[in-house]
C-alpha cells in the first residue's frame, strides 16, 4: 500500500524534484514524544550529554522555512480586530445550535483533478508555469477549434466517486452551462448537468471527524452527484481596472461534489468538507488542498422553526466560494445567524447569492434572484455520451486501496490502536509514517513466528510498535541536534523508509516485547542505530551482534533478589510508610502512587538497573511495602 | 415568437447594403461580390500545388466560415472582421492535398445564417445568373458565394456549409450540384460552427461526378480525424463501408433501383414548373429500369420547426465567445457597474439583424422554462423524422440497432406496397426548393418566416445525417434566365457513393 502524495507527485513529474524530508513535519511529531518515559531514569549507554538540549537555532531555522503564512496572518488580525472592537467571541463549539431553530446545509465542493491533461484538449496541466503556457486552441475557444475529451481524467474522478460511494452511471453526457465572463473564453462552461457521471453516494462522518456533539456518533450526509467540468482562467488583478489572465488553468478538470441538504450543524459541515479533502487524498485524485486554493466549496443555507413551524425547508441563500474548513463553519454560523434575526424582526429570507470573506462577522449580498443567471444549459452538440464500462470501474475500485474510515477501523479493531493513535499515525508524513509502521509491524510478526514461544494472537505487539513509531521516533529528530547539522535528519519515504531500518526496529521492539532487553536499553539502541553506530556502516552489523557483543541481554534479578533489594530500601523509609499505613487504614482515600515510585526508583538507583525491570521493582515493592504495613510496620 | 421581428423588412446594418444599393451596383455591371477575399493571382505560396499543368489540380473556392491559414477568415460578421486563423481546416489541407489551388475565400450570410447570402457584413452575393435587363437574383445561401464562384466559372469546386441546406439551396439557385455528405464524414475541424450537431461540410461543382472523384476516388471518405469528435472513427466508417456499394469503384447504374417519391413533398406552395420537372425526372428514370413509388415520411411537416428550434439554440451558444473580449471592437468605456452590461452592447453591434434574431430565438428555447417544451420536443421530432428514412430505406441505419417497424403504429397516410408493408427504397427523389431563385428585391421584402420556408425540403436530411446531393434539371416554360430546377437525391446513411453516382446520372439526362 504504497502511498505517494499528489503534491510530492507533481512535483516530481513537472519539475522533477524528489522531497526528503520537512523539519517542520518533524517539529510537529515532537509534541508526541512527551513524557514516554515515566520514571524518568537517567540514561546509562551510550548516551552522551548535551544532546537532550533543545537547539534554539533549529527553531529559528525552521521558522523561516516555513512557507508563507497568510492564513495565518489574516486569521491574527481578525482575533486582534474582533479584540480590538471588544467582541468576545462565542465558543464554536457552543455555537452549533440555536434554541427554537433547525439549520439546514448542504454543499457543493469543487476539487481540482490529478490528471496531466485538461478535461478537452491535450495541453498539459500547470501550476507552476509561466502564464499563457499551456493553452490549446480549443481552450482560448478559437473559432473552429473542437472539444475532445481526455479518457485519462476518468481515472482519479471514478476513484474520488468511488471513494464516496457513488453509483458510477455507465452512460452520462456533457452539458453547456452559459454566462458571460472574461474568465471563460468560449462564454459557456462544460460540464454535466442532467446525465452526471456519478449518483447517490454518502459519506459518513464519525466523532473523531470533528462533527458537532450534537450529532452523536455518526452522521451520514448524501452526495447527490459528482460530476466533471472545465475550470475557468486565473484573473489577476493589477493596478486600476485592468485584469490580467492566465489561460493555464482554463480547461483544468473539477468535479464537483453535491450534497443533500442532510447537515444540521456548521462544524459537521466543517467535517464534512475536510473529510472530503481526506478521501480524495487517499485514492489520490486531488491535485491540491483547499489551502492551496484546490479545492473551493459553496454552502446552501437555511433555517427553519422546530417549534410546529411548515415542515417545508426555508428560503436558502447560497455563499460562494469558501476556501477554508473554517471559512465554512464560520460563514454557516453567520448565515444562520442573518436569517434567525431577519426572520425575528419579521422579515423575509430572498433567495440570493452571498459573498465571505475571511475574517469577517456577516456574509454580503453578491446578487438577488432578479439578478440570478439563466444558464441555459444544452447538451454539448460536438461531444457524444461519455460511456464508461464496468471493467474500468471494478480495476479502479479494486486498485483503489484501503479508504481512511477502514483503515482506522482497521487499525483500531486488528491492532488494539486507540483511534487517536490510528488518525496520528495516518495523518503524519502524507501516510509514510503509517507505512513505516506496516513494515516495522511486518519484521516483527516474522520474527515471533521464528521464536513462536508465546502465541502472537494479542495486539500487545502491536501497540507496542505503534507506541514507538509514534513517540519514541519522535523523539529522535528534536533531541539529536547535533546529528542534523551532520545532515542526518528522521524522514519517511512514501514508501515508508526511514533513516531506521524497519528490521532494525524490529529487533529492537522484538527484545523489549520479550523482555529480553529493557526499555532504557532498548531507547539507547535506538539511537545507536539512528547515528549509524549500528548498521551496516558501524560498528555493529546488526541489533541483535550489539546487544551479544556488549552483552546488553537483559538478565533480571530473581524475586528473592528483588525482595532482598526492596527491603534494603526500605530501611529508614519510616516516614513514607506511613502514607502507606494511613491509606490502609482509610485514614487517606489514594493509594500513594507517587511514593510507590519514589522507593522504586531508590531501588532501580541502588541495585544493578540493567538486571531490572521497574514494573517488576515496583511489583515487589508493593508487595514488601504490603506484608511491612500489614505486619504493623 | 417570431411575428414582431417579421413585421417589418430585413434590417440591414453595419455594411449589410440595402436592396437598392444593390440595385445600383448591379445596374453599373455585373457585380456578384461572391468573394471576401482573394489569393494573389500569381499564388504559388499555398503548400505548392502540384503544378498547374498537372491533370489533378484544379482551382477551388472556400466558404469565408473554415479556416485557411492564408486568407482571413471572417464569416462575413463584424466580429470577426480581419481576422486570420492560426490553423488551417482540415478539410482544405486534405482537399489541397488532392490538388487544389485555392483562388479565395467566398461570402456568405453571417455564420451560415440564412437562405439567400444576403445577410453579410460584406454586402449581398448577386446570383451570376441575373442579368442587366433582370433585377439581380438570389444565389440561395448561405454558400451563395461558393454557388457563385462554381457557376461563373470561377471555380472548378467550392467548399460550403450545410447545416439545413446552405449547400443545395445555392446549388439548385445558380444550377450546379451541391453535395452534403453524411454527418461525421468530412472533418468539422477549422469550420466556424453554426450548429454543431447538423453542421456538415459540403462541395459544389459543375457536375456530381467532379465531387464523387474527390470523395470516393480521393479516399476523403475514407479519413477520420481525431480533431474532430464527431469525426466517424476509422473502424466505424470500415463497418460502413462494407455495408455499402459504390467505393471500390463499382459502376452505379440507376437500373433496378428504387426511388420513393415523398407524398408530403408535394406541398401547396410548390411552383408547378418544378413539380413538373420533377415528375419527367422520376418517368425518365423508370424508362432506365428504376422502380418508382411513392413514400411517406410523415414527420416531415414537423421537421421544418424542429429545426429552427435546435439550429438556433446551438448557434446561440456557439456564438457567445464573440462578446467583445478576444473578438470584436468593445467601447472603452462600458463598464459592468450596477445596472450596466459589459457584453451586451458589443454585441448588439457586432452582429446583423438574422444572427440576432437566432441567437435571442435560440437563447429562448434554451432558457429554463422553454426548455422542456421546445429543445426537447425538438429533439424528440429529430429522432421521428430519422425513423420515417430508416423505414422508407431498404438499407438500414449502420449506427443504430436496426428496428423493427409495426404496421399497426404505423400512420396510416403511409401508403403500403403489399401485406407486408410499405415499399423500401434506395433512394428518395424531391425538389431541392419549393420554387426557382427569386430577386433579390423579392427576399429583401420577404418575412424571415418566409425565408425560414425555403428550407421545408432541404432540412429532414439535415435533421437525420443523411447524404442529399442536389442537382439541377431542366424546366419547361421558364420566362427568365432560369431554365433549371434543384432536384435532390437523398440516401440512407454512408450511402454517398451511390447517391453521387445517381445524381451523376440524373444531371447527365439533359434537357429532352
Amino acid at each position: 500500500m504504497t502511498r505517494i502524495p499528489v503534491s510530492d507527485l507533481s512535483r516530481y513529474l513537472f519539475q522533477g524534484h524528489i522531497r526528503r524530508a520537512g523539519c517542520l513535519r518533524m517539529r510537529q511529531n515532537a509534541s508526541f514524544g512527551l513524557g514516554a518515559s515515566s520514571l524518568g531514569l537517567p540514561r546509562s549507554l551510550h548516551t552522551t550529554t548535551g544532546l537532550h538540549e533543545v537547539n534554539s537555532s533549529q527553531h529559528t531555522s525552521a521558522a523561516k522555512s516555513d512557507p508563507p503564512v497568510p492564513l495565518r496572518k489574516q486569521l491574527k488580525d481578525q482575533a486582534k480586530a474582533l479584540k480590538a472592537a471588544g467582541k468576545k467571541k462565542k465558543a464554536k463549539a457552543d455555537n452549533q445550535t440555536v434554541p427554537g431553530w433547525e439549520l439546514t446545509v448542504g454543499i457543493e465542493i469543487h476539487a481540482q483533478l490529478n490528471t496531466s491533461r485538461k478535461l478537452f484538449s491535450s495541453a498539459t496541466t500547470s501550476f507552476d508555469e509561466p502564464p499563457n503556457t499551456n493553452v490549446a486552441l480549443f481552450d482560448l475557444a478559437m473559432p473552429g477549434s473542437q472539444p475532445i475529451f481526455q479518457k485519462e481524467t476518468l481515472v482519479p474522478a471514478v476513484r474520488a466517486a468511488l471513494a464516496l460511494s457513488c453509483d458510477i452511471q455507465p452512460r452520462s453526457r456533457f452539458d453547456r452551462k452559459h454566462y458571460f465572463h472574461w474568465d471563460q473564453p468560449s462564454g459557456y462552461q462544460i460540464t454535466q448537468y442532467y446525465e452526471p457521471f456519478a449518483k447517490d453516494g454518502h459519506i459518513t462522518l464519525y466523532p473523531r471527524d470533528g462533527i458537532a456533539p450534537e450529532d452523536g456518533e455518526s452522521v451520514t450526509v448524501g452526495i447527490k452527484q459528482v460530476q466533471m467540468e472545465q475550470d475557468t482562467a486565473k484573473t489577476i488583478a493589477q493596478p486600476g481596472e485592468i485584469h490580467w489572465l492566465d489561460f493555464n488553468r482554463v480547461g483544468v478538470p473539477l468535479i464537483e461534489i453535491i450534497t443533500h441538504p442532510d447537515i444540521h450543524h456548521p462544524a459537521t459541515a466543517a467535517a464534512l468538507v475536510r473529510k472530503v479533502q481526506l478521501l480524495l487524498n487517499a485514492v489520490d485524485s486531488c491535485v491540491l488542498g483547499m489551502e492551496s486554493g484546490g479545492l473551493r466549496a459553496d454552502v446552501n443555507v437555511s433555517v427553519r422553526r422546530t417549534d410546529g413551524g411548515p415542515k417545508t425547508l426555508g428560503t436558502r441563500t447560497e455563499i460562494k466560494n469558501l476556501s477554508s474548513f473554517k471559512a465554512v463553519e464560520d460563514a454557516i454560523i453567520a448565515e444562520r445567524d442573518r436569517q434567525i434575526a431577519l426572520l425575528e424582526d419579521g422579515g423575509v429570507v430572498e433567495g440570493e447569492t452571498r459573498g465571505w470573506s475571511l475574517g469577517s462577522t456577516e456574509t454580503r449580498r453578491l446578487r438577488g434572484k432578479e439578478g440570478e443567471v439563466d444558464y441555459r444549459y444544452m447538451p454539448d452538440p460536438d461531444l457524444g455520451p461519455l460511456v464508461i464500462g464496468k471493467d474500468l470501474v471494478e480495476h479502479l475500485r479494486a486498485s483503489m486501496g484501503v479508504l481512511p474510515d477502514a483503515e482506522v477501523e482497521d487499525l483500531m479493531s486488528t491492532y488494539g490502536l486507540s483511534s487517536k493513535d490510528a488518525i496520528s499515525l495516518m495523518l503524519l508524513d502524507n501516510g509514510g509514517r503509517i507505512q513505516y509502521f506496516y513494515n516495522v509491524l511486518d519484521a516483527m510478526e516474522r520474527r515471533l513466528q521464528e521464536e513462536p514461544s508465546v502465541p502472537p494472537t494479542s495486539t500487545e505487539h502491536a501497540v507496542l510498535v505503534a507506541n514507538w513509531c509514534l513517540h519514541e521516533l519522535g523523539k529522535l529528530s528534536v533531541k539529536d541536534t547535533d546529528f542534523q547539522s551532520q545532515g542526518k535528519e528522521l524522514y519517511f519515504t512514501p514508501a515508508g523508509e526511514c533513516p531506521i531500518p524497519a528490521e532494525s526496529l524490529a529487533d529492537i521492539l522484538f527484545y523489549l516485547h520479550r523482555r529480553r532487553i529493557t526499555a532504557n536499553l532498548a531507547k539507547d539502541l535506538l539511537w545507536a542505530v539512528f547515528r549509524g553506530e549500528i548498521g551496516a556502516a558501524g560498528t555493529h552489523k546488526d541489533v541483535t551482534e550489539a546487544i551479544e557483543k556488549l552483552d546488553l541481554w537483559f538478565k533480571e534479578l530473581s524475586h528473592q533478589e528483588y525482595r532482598d533489594l526492596a527491603r534494603d530500601v526500605l530501611e529508614g523509609e519510616e516516614k513514607v510508610l506511613k502514607d502507606f499505613q494511613k491509606f490502609k487504614t482509610g485514614q487517606s482515600r489514594a493509594y500513594p502512587q507517587g511514593k510507590l515510585m519514589f522507593l522504586v526508583g531508590k531501588m532501580m538507583r541502588k541495585g544493578p538497573e540493567q538486571r531490572m525491570d521497574p514494573k517488576s521493582a515496583e511489583t515487589v515493592m508493593r508487595a514488601v511495602i504490603e506484608d511491612r504495613v500489614g505486619a504493623g510496620m | 415568437m417570431l411575428a414582431g421581428a417579421g413585421s417589418r423588412p430585413l434590417q440591414l446594418r453595419h455594411g449589410f447594403a440595402s436592396g437598392r444599393a444593390i440595385a445600383a451596383a448591379v445596374a453599373q455591371r455585373r457585380w456578384l461580390n461572391h468573394f471576401i477575399s482573394k489569393s494573389p493571382p500569381t499564388d504559388t505560396s499555398d503548400a505548392s500545388p502540384p503544378a498547374p499543368s498537372s491533370p489533378s489540380s484544379f482551382r477551388l473556392a472556400i466558404k469565408d466560415n473554415i479556416t485557411t491559414a492564408s486568407l482571413p477568415t471572417t464569416c462575413a460578421s463584424p466580429f470577426l472582421a480581419g481576422y486570420t486563423s492560426p490553423f488551417e481546416a482540415t478539410v482544405v489541407s486534405q482537399l489541397r492535398r488532392l490538388g487544389a489551388a485555392v483562388v479565395g475565400k467566398t461570402n456568405l450570410d453571417e455564420f451560415g445564417m440564412g437562405s439567400h447570402s444576403t445577410n453579410s457584413a460584406a454586402g449581398p452575393v448577386v446570383s451570376p445568373l441575373s442579368t442587366a435587363e433582370t433585377t439581380p437574383l438570389s444565389p440561395g445561401g448561405s454558400s451563395g458565394g461558393s454557388a457563385a464562384a462554381v457557376a461563373a466559372g470561377e471555380a472548378d469546386v467550392a467548399l460550403g456549409t450545410d447545416t439545413g441546406g446552405s449547400v443545395r439551396l445555392p446549388a439548385a439557385y445558380t444550377g450546379v450540384v451541391g453535395y452534403k455528405p453524411s454527418y461525421g464524414m468530412l472533418s468539422r475541424w477549422g469550420v466556424v460552427p453554426y450548429a454543431n450537431s447538423l453542421d456538415t461540410v459540403g462541395l459544389l461543382a459543375r457536375s456530381a461526378g467532379r465531387i464523387r472523384e474527390l470523395i470516393v476516388e480521393g479516399g476523403m471518405f475514407a479519413q477520420h480525424d481525431e480533431r474532430d469528435p464527431t469525426s466517424l472513427s476509422s473502424q466505424a466508417r470500415g463497418r460502413c463501408t462494407a455495408s455499402r456499394r459504390g467505393y471500390n469503384g463499382e459502376k452505379i447504374d440507376v437500373k433496378g433501383t428504387t426511388f420513393g417519391i415523398p407524398i408530403e413533398y408535394n406541398i401547396e406552395e410548390l411552383d408547378p414548373r418544378i413539380k413538373d420537372a420533377w415528375a419527367k425526372t422520376a418517368a425518365r428514370l423508370q424508362e432506365m429500369g428504376a422502380r418508382i413509388v411513392p413514400v411517406s415520411l410523415p414527420s416531415t411537416r414537423h421537421a421544418l420547426s424542429a429545426y429552427y428550434v435546435i439550429a438556433p439554440a446551438e448557434a446561440a451558444s456557439n456564438l457567445a465567445k464573440y462578446d467583445g473580449v478576444r473578438y470584436g471592437a468593445r467601447d472603452a468605456g462600458a463598464t459592468d457597474g450596477a445596472g450596466e452590461t459589459l457584453y451586451s452592447d458589443t454585441r448588439g453591434a457586432g452582429f446583423g439583424a438574422e444572427v440576432r434574431r437566432r441567437i435571442l430565438l435560440g437563447s429562448y428555447t434554451l432558457s429554463s422554462e422553454a426548455m422542456d417544451n421546445h429543445f426537447l420536443q425538438a429533439q424528440r421530432v429529430r429522432r421521428l423524422v430519422r425513423r420515417d428514412f430508416d423505414r422508407a430505406f431498404a438499407l438500414h441505419n449502420p449506427l443504430l440497432e436496426r428496428e423493427h417497424f409495426d404496421l399497426a403504429e404505423m400512420d396510416e397516410a403511409v401508403p403500403l406496397e403489399d401485406k407486408f408493408g410499405p415499399a423500401e427504397v434506395d433512394f428518395l427523389l424531391c425538389p431541392t426548393a419549393p420554387t426557382l431563385p427569386p430577386t433579390l428585391d423579392e427576399v429583401m421584402a420577404q418575412t424571415p418566416v418566409d425565408g425560414y420556408m425555403n428550407d421545408v425540403f432541404t432540412v429532414p436530411a439535415s435533421l437525420a445525417g443523411l447524404p442529399a446531393v442536389s442537382v439541377p434539371v431542366k424546366v419547361e416554360g421558364a420566362d427568365g434566365p432560369v431554365d433549371f430546377a434543384g432536384l435532390q437525391v437523398i440516401g440512407q446513411f454512408w450511402d454517398d457513393a451511390r447517391v453521387l453516382g445517381v445524381a451523376e446520372q440524373i444531371g447527365e439526362l439533359g434537357g429532352d
